[in-house]
């Protein structure tokens, strides 16, 4: 009968999951995370790092942080230039008169002298750049309490 | 012959089966290996060049003096009185300090010739006193 057929009509659709272009999707995803990807250009300078247990999370967006580097002889790097003392606030200023949203993150060596860091703070109050963070490691209260 | 009729069993397509398995597990390698180089540090706002100076009552001072050995001397504002403490003990006693008077400011005065680590410890404690207002300063030679 005609009316019949209609109950013993296969479902021409596959029961599997088409997975074929599962590659292809994931090969896609992988590109798009390797392209988008955008690596640091600053190279690191050689410090040892202060600890402190009350280290917060900086929520800044990465070109609002201004790194300044400061090694264990006193020498102070921007953006992998060695910058004398004196012309911090020159070089800083341009930078703080673009993005007034600055913040300077100072990457001091932990046994350089305080004068050093004080002559850079001082510096940086010239330059009107005045949202500062000592960046350190986060430290465990036990070594705290060892100090 | 039953050799020669014999057919070749060997697929002659590449085997695209395990390919999403393949991409997915570098995927997932890559998303876990990656390590965000995210900023930490212990933020704290300078005062601007040309602010006015302002006139703090000496009550409201606390010193903590942090000498070229790493020792640390607390001076409350008003007394002459001085007071050598160790890292450990800054913090309750500054949050014992902060708690008789809101208005506290923490002021750390550190020698030119002290280590930066000490001068971070000490801002250490004293942020986690929970203290708001900080002053740096450095003591004069």
């Amino acid at each position: 009968m005609a009316k019949r057929g209609g109950f013993k009509r296969k479902s021409s659709a596959s029961e599997e999951i088409p997975s074929s272009s599962m590659a292809d999707i994931a090969f896609l995803l992988l590109i798009f995370f390797m392209v988008s990807t955008v690596f640091r250009k600053e190279k690191d300078v050689n410090i040892d790092w202060a600890n402190a247990e009350a280290t917060e999370k900086i929520d800044e967006k990465r070109k609002n942080i201004l790194h300044l580097w400061v090694d264990a002889e006193g020498q102070v790097f921007i953006n992998d230039q060695l910058v004398t003392h004196s012309s911090i606030a020159g070089v800083v200023r341009p930078i703080y008169s673009e993005n007034r949203n600055l913040v300077v993150a100072i990457r001091g060596d932990r046994d350089v002298p305080y004068r050093q860091i004080n002559e850079i703070t001082e510096q940086l109050k010239q330059s009107g750049a005045v949202r500062v963070t000592f960046a350190t490691r986060i430290e465990q209260r036990v070594q705290r309490a060892r100090r | 012959m039953a050799i020669l009729n014999r057919k070749e069993r060997v697929s002659d397509e590449i085997p695209t089966a395990s390919m999403a398995d393949i991409a997915f597990l570098l995927l997932v390698f890559f998303l876990t290996t990656t390590v965000f180089n995210e900023e930490k540090g212990l933020p704290i706002v300078l005062p601007e060049a040309e602010q006015e100076e302002v006139d703090v009552s000496a009550k409201n001072l606390i010193f903590f003096l942090v000498q070229p050995d790493g020792s640390v001397v607390v001076r409350r504002g008003e007394s002459e009185q001085e007071q050598v403490v160790a890292y450990n003990q800054i913090e309750s006693l500054l949050r014992a300090e902060l708690a008789a008077n809101e208005n506290l400011i923490a002021a750390i005065k550190t020698d030119p010739r002290a280590p930066y680590k000490n001068m971070i410890n000490v801002l250490d404690e004293v942020k986690l006193a929970g203290a708001e207002r900080i002053s740096l300063q450095m003591l004069e030679e």
